[in-house]
């Protein structure tokens, strides 16, 4: 049997890992390991040199097991698994150990004691690595479809980007009509475009294409399967209707706060969302501009920036309020060049080239800008209807008085209220903030953990139509990929079932939640348990439908059911190094 | 040996998609806690075989977590429905023979609760530190057989 | 009143004679000695009797893994009942070939193996008696009074004699599996007597949804540990953990293969 020879690369990752971990003394404790023939330290692993030198120390050691002592799996294993192959080694003889997010960066006051843990670590990843096997993985089609949830901009986008390229789209939109928010925008910022000429071509576009297939009003009610295969039921007015699809798009939006109960809404006639002025300053037949139904023409409007956001119960911001303030004043200003347009905000989120600039454009038509401070918010006092604002100006260090007509609330996007459901049929997650977790925020911004779901628009976090139309293109860009390829290879961390070893029992036939495993007699000619002339039921496991979850693995007595990558006696292994007896 | 100079040996075996993560949110948010614990991933928490833990407890390690996600999030449908079971009456039965079950953690931390992962292990850590170590029972078990 | 045995003799002789069955698996004294057998014809029953207790489950399946078809009698205990239910939803044995001769014991025989249910579902022979309560076990009261320190030094004590015969495992009728972990390096190190924990703890474990206190182990062990003072206290808990009991329904699936909804978890 050939020679175990285990190789051991150490990141610094700049700083990160190397200015806590003794970098250099977990290398030399890395070559006195068992199997370990070759230790080296980079500065970063991840960059052409590191890889490089990964490929290299492969060749010329002759290294048969590679370990990278790094940052997390979840963001570089593939890349290192790819430089493994590319230097002749199977990409199963790799394991990442995670000497970073759960090492130098969590450890930083006591950097002896990271330094050890580092090093425990590592001699962890030594023990597995010793008994990995070399694995291949198995191939599955995928079908050329894909479901968008969300009939908004980011939706049609992404459906219309693949239905452009010949896949097939079912679009899914819960309401009687497509288009999201901005059917209910008046114009865009910065370019001042009427919202209603942008999206009525996009819908347009959407329905009459041949290759989208609308499903409107309807909601998606089961989704079973993965990637290259989701088998998706989807209620609409006439009933069921199941379908298949190869990729799935999140794009289902936000919602928008309702700010019953602060500064007046909901109390007073005259306090109103962004949202409501939107609809009041679009062409009729919405009601005139800046009319309140009183026939009086507002001389004096105050927004309010901030309503409900960065506050500790919703601590993130909702990044398009700002602009549409700026936007909104503006517009009033050019209606009434004599009236009074001031914005009450915390910070002013005006980044970039258009946006700063458009913050000037406010300033030179002659909106008031006025800074407050979350621990003195505005007060809108009045009597039946809201009739001046007062507010601490922290800039000028005084308070202000400023008489009203109107005041415009800017509240936050919020996480739409079935995302809970969406996400637990799709088994994707929610960050703390109640929107979709993406998988990596840098990496991959446009996709989920889960193979073959992606995400797109304000259903990940609060942004701006440029933002969710490029964010469409992204996701659909990414979901084309495996569609494009027609087939995806599954992570070879299957299950397998050694049949000497197993009596039929069937309780990893009952755990499989993919029912991938089913009894079958046992080899031809091979008897098992004395039975003469019987023939007995042994487990099999179908490594397409397995995902690799390994329920069937600790469900099973006899432990003749083991997972690629993760077998009883390489954990055992690891936890034998650092039992200290 | 004084509760100051014990470091406890705990393993912490995390799942892929929820736990994992969510550890790896606590390292990218910087959330300090003790140095010790190691954490082995599994693709999920029913990957984790109550003999691991009886292993485990029986090999000198002081403490074992078993982190999942919460229930109804799991990545495979219900694989953390059977941890939860699996470790329900295993926790029993270690209390029944002499381990302490508090020596055995099992949670439910999503991909997005880094706070929280901090929080557990620190006090888990802290748990395992005042039960003392498991290597006083293993190794006297051990020298009744030399009598 | 017939006594019990004379009862079970006639049973086989139907079943042997007008039912055309085969055998029937019971009890058979001979030169002073007892033993299990397969009568097959009404000449040789009057050498069947009933004691001591024997369980008959395993028996069972060797027989009817020893022939690809056909049916076997049995006279069966409420243990030796439930351990075939047991077998049956593992696979084992095939229920459908089976035809079971339900004997209840005596309140004596309860007593003897601690048996909280000494009858078969049905019963063809013998009167029910209620059995042993739960709490009646004096080892099982004095080891939940006990702290986690004294019970572990308790267990260290008993499973310091284990010499590793592998008997209480040979004789379960619910330790299923030819290949055990128990004999497996990682798992259980080779030459060490006595054996560490994990033997003890993890065929516990792995009994632990099965087991129906029949009470063999204990009888089978050759240095008296108390097996069952153990393994009652994990049936205790599998029922209020689950509502489940091993043994009376072939249909019903381990707690700890289904999912929350199949099979809730109750809060202790």
């Amino acid at each position: 049997m050939e020679q175990t020879r285990i190789g051991v690369f150490v990141c610094h990752c700049g700083s990160n890992i190397g200015g806590v971990v003794d970098v250099p003394a977990v290398v030399e404790y890395a070559r006195a390991l068992p199997n370990v023939v070759y230790a080296e330290r980079n500065l970063y692993s991840c960059s052409e040199a590191g890889l490089s030198s990964l490929k290299q120390g492969i060749r010329a050691q002759r290294l048969n097991r590679v370990i990278v002592a790094a940052c997390t799996p979840r963001t570089h294993e593939p890349l290192f698994k790819n430089a493994c192959e590319e230097a002749g080694l199977n990409r199963y003889l790799f394991e990442f150990v995670n000497i970073r997010e759960h090492c130098s960066w969590i450890h930083r006051k006591d950097k002896e004691q990271a330094t050890e843990k580092a090093k425990r670590l590592i001699r962890m990843g030594v023990a597995k690595a010793s008994l990995l096997e070399p694995q291949e993985e198995t191939e599955s089609n995928v079908i050329p479809a894909v479901l968008v949830i969300g009939g908004g901009i980011a939706g049609m986008t992404a459906a219309l980007n693949l239905a452009r390229q010949g896949f097939r789209a079912h679009l899914v939109e819960k309401q009687a009509r497509l288009g999201g928010w901005l059917p209910h925008i008046n114009r865009l910022c910065p370019t001042d475009e009427e919202a209603a000429r942008l999206i009525d071509s996009v819908i347009r576009e959407a329905q009459a294409h041949e290759r989208i297939i609308l499903h409107m009003p309807a909601t998606v009610q089961e989704v079973s399967g993965y990637i290259g295969n989701f088998h998706v039921t989807v209620a609409e007015k006439e009933g069921k209707c199941t379908f298949d699809v190869g990729t799935i798009i999140v794009a289902t939006g936000a919602e928008v706060l309702q700010p019953l109960g602060l500064y007046g809404y909901g109390r007073f006639p005259n306090v109103i969302t962004q949202l409501e002025l939107e609809e009041r300053l679009r062409p009729p037949p919405s009601p005139s501009p800046v009319n309140d139904g009183g026939g009086k023409r507002w001389e004096s409007t105050v927004f309010i920036n901030c309503v409900g956001a960065r506050i500790p119960e919703r601590p993130y911001c909702s990044r398009v309020c700002c602009m549409t303030s700026l936007k909104n004043a503006i517009r009033l200003k050019k209606q009434n060049p004599a009236a009074q347009v001031y914005v009450l905000h915390r910070d002013l989120m005006t980044y970039g080239v258009e946006f700063e600039r458009y913050y000037r454009r406010a300033m030179e038509a002659g909106v008031r800008f006025l800074r407050y401070d979350i621990e003195r918010p505005p007060q809108v006092v009045g009597n039946g209807r809201a009739e001046a604002v007062v507010v601490w100006d922290t800039l000028r260090g005084q308070e202000r008085r400023l008489p009203v007509d109107a005041v415009v609330l800017n509240a936050p996007l919020i996480p739409a209220s079935d995302n809970a459901t969406l996400s637990r049929l799709l088994k994707v997650p929610l960050a703390e903030s109640g929107f979709f977790l993406e998988a990596h925020v840098k990496l991959r911004p446009v996709e989920f953990a889960t193979d073959g779901v992606y995400v797109c628009g304000t259903a990940r976090w609060p942004a701006d139509v440029s933002e969710s139309i490029a964010q469409a293109y992204a996701a659909s860009a990414k979901a084309a990929i495996p569609m494009r390829a027609g087939a995806v290879t599954a992570e070879a961390i299957t299950a397998f079932s050694v049949p000497e070893r197993c009596m039929g029992c069937g309780t990893c036939v009952v755990t499989c939640p993919y029912q991938a495993i089913e009894l079958r007699i046992a080899n031809g000619g091979h008897v098992l348990s004395g039975t003469e002339g019987l023939q007995k039921q042994v487990a099999w496991v179908n490594v397409v439908q397995c995902k690799g979850c390994g329920s069937c693995v600790a469900a099973c007595p006899s432990k003749a059911m083991q997972q690629r990558g993760f077998t009883d006696q390489q954990v055992l292994e690891m936890i034998s190094v650092i039992s200290g007896l | 040996m004084s509760e100051q100079d014990f470091h406890p040996r705990i393993v912490a075996f995390c799942c892929n998609w929820c736990s994992y993560a969510g550890a790896d949110l606590a390292g990218v948010s910087r959330l300090q806690m003790p140095t010790d614990f190691q954490v082995i991933r599994v693709m999920c928490s029913a990957r984790v075989a109550p003999e691991w833990i009886i292993k485990t407890l029986s090999a000198g390690i002081d403490g074992v977590m078993v982190l999942g996600c919460h229930i109804g999030d799991c990545h495979y449908i219900a694989g953390n429905h059977r941890a939860a079971k699996r470790f329900a009456l295993l926790k029993e039965m270690l209390g029944f023979v002499g381990i302490h079950p508090d020596r055995l953690r099992v949670d439910w931390v999503s991909a997005s609760e880094g706070t929280k992962f901090q929080t557990i292990v620190t006090e888990f850590v802290e748990r395992v530190r005042e039960l003392g170590p498991t290597r006083e029972f293993v190794t006297a078990h051990r020298r009744l057989d030399t009598d | 009143m017939n006594t019990p045995e004379v009862e079970i003799r006639e049973r086989v002789r139907q079943l042997l004679d007008d039912d055309r069955l085969p055998g029937v698996l019971g009890l058979r004294a001979e030169h002073g000695h007892v033993g299990p057998h397969v009568f097959n014809s009404a000449d040789d029953l009057t050498a069947l009797v009933l004691e001591p207790r024997y369980g008959m489950a395993l028996v069972c399946q060797a027989i009817l893994d020893g022939s690809p078809k056909g049916r076997l009698g049995v006279v069966a205990r409420g243990c030796d009942e439930r351990a075939l239910i047991e077998m049956a939803k593992l696979g084992q044995v095939d229920l459908a070939r089976l035809v079971l001769i339900g004997l209840a014991c005596s309140e004596q025989q309860a007593r003897e193996c601690m048996c909280t249910r000494p009858y078969p579902r049905r019963i063809d022979v013998g009167e029910k008696v209620a059995g042993v309560a739960p709490g009646d076990d004096a080892r099982v009261q004095q080891l939940l009074a006990q702290d986690v320190q004294a019970r572990l030094a308790f267990w260290q004590s008993e499973f310091n004699r284990c010499i590793k015969c592998y008997g209480c495992r040979n004789v379960c009728p619910v330790c299923i599996c030819d290949a055990c972990v128990l004999e497996e390096m990682c798992w259980v190190e080779r030459g060490k007597i006595p054996p560490e924990l994990p033997f003890h703890l993890i065929r516990a474990y792995h009994i632990a949804d099965k087991c129906i206190l029949c009470g063999a182990c204990e009888s089978a062990c050759p240095v008296d540990i108390p097996l069952t003072t153990l393994y009652a206290l994990s049936q205790a808990r599998l029922k209020e953990l689950f509502d489940y009991e091993p043994g009376l329904d072939v249909t019903q699936k381990s707690p700890l293969t289904t999912t929350l909804e199949e099979t809730p978890l109750h809060e202790l």
